[in-house]
């Protein structure tokens, strides 16, 4: 018998990729640092996920519970790996509480950090109340509470939602696309528009970047079934008249500045590497590309590979990465980690 | 503090005031020169969906601003002022007060379709020129245009009587727009007529002019196009938000 594959982290990833290797019969130590399985979707109350629509705690809570249920697949919540040494097809891993992990190979599904939006006090997060993240709108829709602004409770009659915060910005060194927000965006509008069909949606954005099949079923669904605006204009500041808050940029395509009032003001936050990145990188001895994401080992002839052999990535590790494309990566890297393992194992045997 | 470059700037932008006392402080003279600001502070959210409303105007929010529209149009290349592209934009944000400052060359558009055809996204912009056009006159923007006089005057005419009688329908036009009835080229076109038709066409020509024919049993089919004209200016009026001003007067 080969020995496990140790996963860490319960996001999209890391429960695609031990549902496939158990699948496959293959044992799995699967850790997580938060209280349950799920990850994003399922730790920060996302609603209707794209493409699909259905809701993520049906659609990601179903991937919850195989895994829950597969006794091929061992968990530990609550804790973190702390030290991780030895080969490819013999590895030790110690975990924080202090159990001791053999491992054949690793797959870090270790996925992303939201953009802390305090980090542009330019848009107002943090000084006004009803300046609010995309995290947040999806969990007024998840809760039930319905969207409102978050100072009086009332219904907002216009909401603008600013893209690209976060991402894309030199100046606080985050050049990087973060791919999702844009159709997030739409989605979200979608959203709003079909709660309070009396509530105008306006977007704003420099390059709208909802990508593939997302062009029909988001960026013009938006437009020409829910009359969702798009505008082009970054915007320079959030301020407010002591009612409502003002938004201030210029339109470019009439060269002219704004100064429009709205009720709410939404920040489509980027995906930054997660915070533990550099812990990551020290425990594991992987090499992390130059924003401080996991560096991928090569693009084409080896999927899923880090730096360090026997040590696997998937899903928003690398960088910002879709849900179901982090499905599909995870199912790459159980692959990977599933022939290292298994040829170890017959190496062993001879 | 004189404006360098005034040229670039709207003259109804520009502000001076020969006598003006500002805190005590006389800062009159042209030297006083004030811009007022440009900024956009507000959208009509109902413009869109007005235009939308009108004939020709349905598919407006597909527009994707690629300016294909007007790189095709053929006003456009006479006159530059001519944008259809920047138009479809401020009607989709609802900068009105833009808008209006181009009444007067919207209505220019021959309808060549050339931007129909080169539209990627369907939005048919020559159809959205004319509902605003059309939107225009019903917000009493811009006066009736002849072309808007004529068919009203032609359409009376049928849904009365069920018949058109030509003679009457250019006396009417041109009463209405205060044109002469002796125009050179029509008297040349009637004595033309008079000269070269046969006697019994003329006669019947002439006894139509007196004694006006109408169509037998018009009254039920006039009956039902009166209910549907009616039926479709109360839904543009509510569409345009013209019945709530009219209640309010």
């Amino acid at each position: 018998m080969s020995k496990p594959v140790l996963i860490v982290g319960s996001g999209p990833a890391g429960l695609s990729a031990a549902h496939s290797l158990a699948s496959a019969g293959q044992e799995v130590v699967l850790v997580e640092k938060e209280d349950r399985l799920g990850g994003a979707p399922i730790i920060s109350g996302y609603a209707r996920l794209v493409p699909s629509r259905e809701w993520a705690k049906d659609a990601i809570g179903g991937m919850v519970a195989r895994v829950e249920e597969n006794p091929l697949i061992k968990k530990h919540l609550n804790t973190t790996v702390d030290s991780f040494d030895g080969a490819p097809g013999a590895f030790t891993a110690k975990l924080k509480d202090g159990t001791k992990i053999d491992a054949g190979a690793a797959i870090l599904c270790t996925g992303f950090t939201h953009f802390d939006s305090v980090n542009k006090p330019e848009w107002g997060f943090g000084t006004y109340e009803d300046v609010v993240t995309t995290t947040q709108v999806e969990q007024m829709l998840s809760s039930g509470s319905g969207i409102k602004c978050p100072s009086d409770g009332r219904k907002p009659e216009r909401v603008a939602i600013l893209l690209c915060v976060g991402s894309r910005d030199r100046q606080i060194g985050r050049e990087w696309c973060s791919k999702i927000c844009c159709t997030v965006s739409a989605n979200i509008a979608m959203e709003i528009r079909e709660e309070l069909p009396d509530c105008n949606v306006y977007i704003y954005y420099m390059d709208i970047r909802t990508f593939g099949l997302y062009e029909g079923d988001f960026y013009w669904a938006s437009q020409e079934e829910h009359k969702v605006k798009y505008i082009k204009a970054r915007i320079a500041e959030v301020a407010s008249d002591g009612k409502r808050l003002i938004v201030k940029g210029e339109d470019t395509l009439v060269k002219r500045p704004i100064t429009i009032p709205f009720d709410m003001v939404v920040h489509a936050v980027g995906m930054d590497p997660n915070v533990d990145n550099m812990t990551l990188s020290a425990v594991f001895g992987v090499d992390l590309e130059k924003y401080g994401h996991i560096q991928k080992a090569s693009t084409y002839a080896a999927m899923s590979e880090t730096s360090r052999a026997g040590v696997f990535v998937a899903g928003a590790a690398t960088g910002p990465e879709t849900i179901d494309d982090s499905i599909a990566q995870g199912q790459s890297a159980a692959m990977a980690a599933l022939s290292l393992v298994s040829s170890a194992n017959k190496e062993a045997a001879e | 503090m004189p404006i360098h470059e005034k040229s670039l700037i709207r003259p109804e932008n520009l502000i001076e005031q020969d006598e003006l006392v500002i805190d005590g402080i006389d800062v009159s003279g042209h030297w006083s020169t004030f811009i007022t600001s440009r900024a956009v502070t507000d959208y009509n959210e109902a413009m869109q969906d007005e235009i939308a409303g009108l004939p020709g105007g349905e598919f407006i929010h597909r527009c994707w601003q690629c300016g294909s529209c007007t790189n095709a149009c053929t006003i456009n290349a006479l006159n530059n002022d001519f944008n259809p592209r920047y138009w479809i934009y401020l009607i989709r944000m609802g900068m009105e007060d833009e808008l209006l400052i181009d009444k007067d060359i919207i209505w220019q558009c021959v309808s060549c379709n050339k931007c129909t055809y080169a539209c990627p996204r369907d939005v048919n912009p020559e159809g959205v020129m004319k509902a605003t056009a059309h939107w225009l006159e019903l917000k009493g923007h811009t006066p009736k245009s002849p072309s808007m006089i004529f068919d009203e005057g032609f359409s009376e005419q049928v849904f009365k009587t069920g018949k058109i009688e030509d003679g009457l329908v250019l006396r009417q036009f041109f009463a209405a727009t205060g044109q002469k009835l002796t125009q050179t080229w029509l008297v040349s076109m009637v004595l033309g007529l008079v000269r070269r038709m046969p006697l019994t066409m003329l006669t019947r020509l002439g006894l139509a002019t007196f004694f006006r024919p109408r169509t037998r049993n018009w009254g039920a089919a006039r009956a039902a196009i009166d209910e549907y004209v009616n039926e479709k200016q109360a839904e543009n009026n509510r569409l345009l938000g013209l019945d709530k001003m009219e209640d309010g007067r």
